[in-house]
């Protein structure tokens, strides 16, 4: 009988007016951005890796000696993915670049940014699409479910028959799923089929199981405002009312929610300011150097024959590493407390689905917040590796002090030998590669996300259960 | 009779479940949301009366005119609760030296990065998303409704004509979007007023009220869209279906696609152009910078550390040749360093051009939506616009030209002593003096008599120190911006002009529509 109903729907849905202008409006979104994600992809990637085999030829030039090696600056970019295509996350306004040598880290920066005097905008994607406007149209479809069907007066008859209320409303919300399918469907099949033809690079199959998780995960959203649809049609007496319902809650949960984030954020943390790291950074360096004996007698004193009884080469050396040690770790508490800042704002959004939904499926494709704490975190561990390289290097080296430590480099390595001159091959040393998640690692970040659209579901079907159970249809 | 028709769709619509619901959520949007923006904006008044009076005790502090090298804040504007516009974006300060123009730029680092996540959150936004959504669903009905219901054919059987029914609705409409638009403004003024910082001037006024007449003209534009898709159909769903979607083009993707299409259609500038240019440039100026120091070798002399405000150094006490020198030396420095510093401003501001092109195709592109429109206006209003900001960086640049007149005059084009130090013709007299004998005892044998002879020199040149006090600075001139209403209304008006327009045409294809309209229901 629940198939029946669902047909009826589902033939009425693809005839009425809204089918049409949802299905125009939606295709042509997701035909529009994906031809211009293909553009910009293409210049992204293209200029990814110029900057990135200008990063590796500065390496490889500058790899004469192993010393050169420790002191060598690096610069990192972030890499585009072609996963971008579902979502974006913010991540053009976000830091895309790290510079660093073995000692010595910065903090993430913004290069290339794009024009600051337009407003922050978020791309025309899929999860844009979905979460802004097929919502939008899942509740135009859900609307009058109820209600409107009083109004005609077919309800009462449908109910005079043996069928069971909770029969006709699981018929009521699988017709509008599946009505919602086919533009999503058809929509992210336009996609990839433009993708495919414009030959960006093919797509792996993790990327084809992402998307696979995506699109599940679209439907889990849209399903969540199918269920409010119907719960405010069913408690409703005229349609006219439950849209104007529906249409504010809509701006409610989608627009302003969303919105608040800043303002929570910066109610409830203190902006930290480039201002107070400076300070820290000068007042941590300048405690060091004034109780430099604790790192040995003499760490403070620096010649420039090793050899000087005044100098103690082991000393300073600690003192050095102390030092930067004490900088990384003040640079990263920043930048620890500028994503907490962000999250705040970003927890407080999801009271609404649509943060909930946009930061799953951030965590699926890897972008995002979490996607740049990660290429930080994926840096370092690489600067780690560059300085055990460094280190094992330097232990074959009979001439080498063995003293690894980032104070200037012509001082260290010539006038001192602190650490090894040998000429090194460039293909052994190791080299920056930005890993993805792999999908269970994805999922896991995701699952809380998922968990919270489930619990979204779970209320809208109790709500429009109970309150369709005791809708009066007279 | 138009009269009695608006009255009674007024009246009607007062009592309507929608108007209930939208004015009870404005409100509520309102109380929250003014409360959170007036103490932002609080806090960004206070951080600029800090900077301010920070700036004023190193003025107090300057020794030579060379140190002088304030920076201007633009005083946050109170009505940026209403409309953050760009404000946020761009930097509101600027640094006066000898080196760098003032040029618009983006927020320093001071921000957070992480935060762009989050949309602006201002007044505007709610009457923008809220109002515009309530405007259509009022107007969705007015015709198709009562065509269903059969009460337009009753109507239309009198004797009054289609243009005077058309007016009444159009009219009855207005007046029911004016209670929610007046009070909404009267609660987020009231509740701005009660903060005790918050001061509205006369032309905060004149701004609000403005932003009033502005907010009203949009909505009824909104209103005359929802009316035009009420007469071109003959079902109510209908036209609240279209309506809405028209809504989701407008609010939604117009906004982000017109900036997308911009960037897209005007690619910026390359930045490692601007970058290659600049450093040329550099290198230029420190290969010049270079000669003169070769050329007048002492020019540098013996510097104090930062003691001198804005954390210069000033040259201190030292011999007749470093002062010649310097005093020869500067006005060549000072006019190679205005050089780079105009040369450098140019490649920058070729690079902001294509920013502001870009930006400018943007706005355009969305000017297709009445409600990018509107947001145009309210942010021109509430002085937070790009224009706006521009003006303040205008003032900032002639400021600075205004303070190199005035060293420029005070220090006979950068060549007199007090330009660049403390020490005046007899200090370096004495100094001359006194150095021979203090190099003599240097060399004498006793360990005892060469302290004693360091001891004397210190004392003396510390004594010529203490007895110079800062400059007097009265007839300095100072940064004054006072964001003009008048301007910002010149640059609002044909924003303004585009919103009447709206109204105009789209009640015109209403009316040529309703004027066709079958009135017979099924």
């Amino acid at each position: 009988m629940i198939w029946h109903i669902v047909r009826k729907e589902i033939l009425e849905n693809l005839l009425s007016l809204r089918f049409m202008l949802s299905l125009i409006l939606i295709i042509s979104l997701f035909a529009a951005s994906t031809f211009i994600f293909v553009g910009k992809y293409r210049q992204e990637s293209g200029d990814y890796w110029k900057k990135t085999n200008k990063n590796l030829s500065d390496l490889r030039k500058s790899l004469s000696r192993l010393n050169d090696l420790a002191f060598h600056e690096q610069q990192i970019f972030r890499k585009p993915k072609a996963l971008t295509l579902c979502v974006e996350g913010y991540e053009k306004s976000f830091p895309n670049y790290v510079k660093f040598n073995i000692f010595n880290i910065g903090l993430p920066e913004v290069k290339g940014s794009p024009n600051f005097t337009l407003p922050h905008f978020s791309d025309v994607n899929w999860v844009f699409i979905i979460s802004l406007i097929l919502s939008f149209v899942a509740l135009v479809f859900t609307f009058d479910s109820v209600c409107g069907e009083k109004e005609a007066g077919t309800l009462r008859m449908v109910l005079a028959n043996t069928i069971p209320r909770y029969k006709v409303l699981l018929g009521k919300y699988f017709g509008a799923m599946l009505t919602l399918c086919i533009p999503l469907l058809v929509g992210v099949l336009v996609s990839l089929i433009i993708v495919i033809v414009s030959n960006i690079g093919g797509i792996s199959r993790l990327q084809w199981l992402k998307i696979l998780v995506i699109v599940i995960l679209s439907l889990l959203y849209l399903s969540a405002f199918v269920f409010l649809g119907v719960f405010v049609s069913s408690t409703a007496t005229h349609s006219a009312n439950s849209m104007v319902l529906l249409l504010l809650i809509w701006v409610s949960l989608v627009i302003l929610i969303p919105s608040l984030g800043r303002t929570v954020s910066s109610m409830f943390s203190k902006t930290p300011t480039r201002v107070e790291l400076n300070r820290r950074l000068l007042e941590a360096e300048r405690q060091i150097w004034d109780n430099s004996d604790r790192f040995g007698k003499n760490a403070g004193n620096s010649f420039p024959d090793a050899n000087d009884p005044r100098m103690n080469l082991p000393a300073r050396a600690r003192l050095h590493n102390a030092l930067s040690n004490v900088k990384n770790g003040i640079i990263e508490d920043h930048h620890n407390k500028m994503m907490a800042q962000a999250l705040i704002g970003r927890n407080f959004t999801c009271l609404s689905p649509t943060p909930v939904y946009q930061r799953a499926s951030e965590a699926i494709t890897g972008v995002g917040i979490g996607r740049c704490a990660d290429f930080y975190q994926q840096v370092k561990r690489y600067q780690e590796n560059l300085k055990e390289f460094v280190r094992s290097k330097d232990t074959e080296d009979p001439d080498s002090r063995h003293l690894i430590f980032g104070e200037d480099n012509s001082r260290g390595a010539f006038d001192w030998r602190t650490i090894s001159k040998k000429p090194l091959d460039f293909i052994a040393v190791p080299k920056f590669q930005e890993r993805d998640l792999a999908l269970s690692q994805s999922l896991k970040l995701a699952v809380w996300d998922i968990g919270l659209l489930a619990l979204f579901n779970l209320v809208f079907f109790t709500a429009s259960f109970v309150s369709f159970l005791r809708y009066d249809v007279r | 009779m138009i009269w009695k028709i608006a009255k009674k769709e007024f009246l009607l619509n007062l009592m309507t479940f929608k108007f209930a619901v939208g004015t009870i959520l404005c409100v509520v949007l309102v109380s929250v949301f003014v409360p959170i923006l007036a103490k932002e904006h609080q806090q960004r008044l206070e951080e600029y009366n800090e900077n301010v009076t920070a700036n004023e005790a190193e003025i107090r502090k300057v020794m030579v005119y060379k140190n002088i090298l304030p920076t201007v804040y633009r005083p946050p504007n109170v009505l940026s609760v209403f409309s953050e516009g760009a404000e946020k974006r761009l930097g509101t300060s600027a640094k006066i030296s000898h080196l760098d123009v003032p040029e618009i730029s983006a927020t320093s680092n001071e921000v957070n990065p992480y935060m762009s996540m989050f949309p602006a959150l201002d007044v505007s936004l709610i009457l923008r998303v809220v109002f515009s959504v309530l405007a259509l669903l009022l107007a969705y009905n007015v015709v198709s409704g009562e065509r269903e219901q059969g009460t337009l054919k009753l109507i239309l059987s009198g004797e009054i004509s289609r243009h005077q029914v058309l007016l009444g609705k159009l009219l009855a409409g207005l007046m029911t979007l004016l209670v929610p638009v007046t009070i909404v403004f009267i609660i987020g003024l009231l509740l701005l007023m009660s903060f005790p910082m918050i001061e509205l001037t006369t032309s905060d006024w004149a701004g609000i009220g403005l932003m009033y007449v502005a907010s009203l003209t949009f909505i009824s534009a909104m209103y005359t869209l929802g009316l035009l898709f009420s007469t071109l159909t003959k079902k109510s769903a209908i036209s609240l279906v279209l309506g809405l979607f028209a809504w989701v083009i407008f609010a939604v993707v117009v906004p982000s696609g017109s900036i997308y299409l911009a960037t897209q259609l005007r690619p910026l500038e390359s930045q490692e152009k601007l970058e290659a240019q600049r450093e040329m440039t550099i290198q230029e100026y420190r290969a010049k910078e270079l000669e003169v120091s070769e050329k007048f070798p002492h020019w540098r002399g013996p510097k104090s550390d930062a003691g001198g405000a804005f954390g210069q150094g000033y040259t201190v006490v030292c011999a007749r040749s470093c002062l010649d020198d310097a005093s020869k030396a500067y006005p060549l420095l000072k006019s190679i360093e205005s050089n780079y510093g105009d040369s450098i401003w140019r490649i920058e501001l070729h690079y902001i051009r294509s920013l502001l092109r870009q930006n400018h195709l943007a706005r355009n592109i969305a000017r297709i939506s009445p409600i990018s429109v509107y947001e145009n206006v309210m942010s021109t209003l509430a002085q937070s616009d790009l224009g706006s900001l521009q003006g303040f960086i205008d003032n900032a640049r002639a400021y600075r030209n205004e303070i190199t007149e005035y060293i420029s005059s005070k220090t006979d084009n950068f060549s007199s002593y007090s330009y660049f130090t403390i020490c005046k013709k007899e200090d370096a007299m004495e100094y001359q003096k006194r150095t021979e004998p203090f190099l003599e005892s240097m060399k004498s044998e006793n360990k005892s008599d060469r302290e004693r002879a360091r001891d004397d020199f210190d004392k003396w040149k510390n004594s010529i120190m203490a007895q110079h006090s800062p400059l007097d600075l009265q007839d300095f001139p100072r940064f004054s911006y006072q964001p003009a209403i008048v301007k910002s209304l010149k640059r609002a008006i044909p924003d303004l002009m585009l919103l009447v327009f709206v109204n105009v045409f789209l009640f015109a294809l209403s009316f040529a529509a309703f004027v066709r309209y079958d009135v017979r229901s099924d």
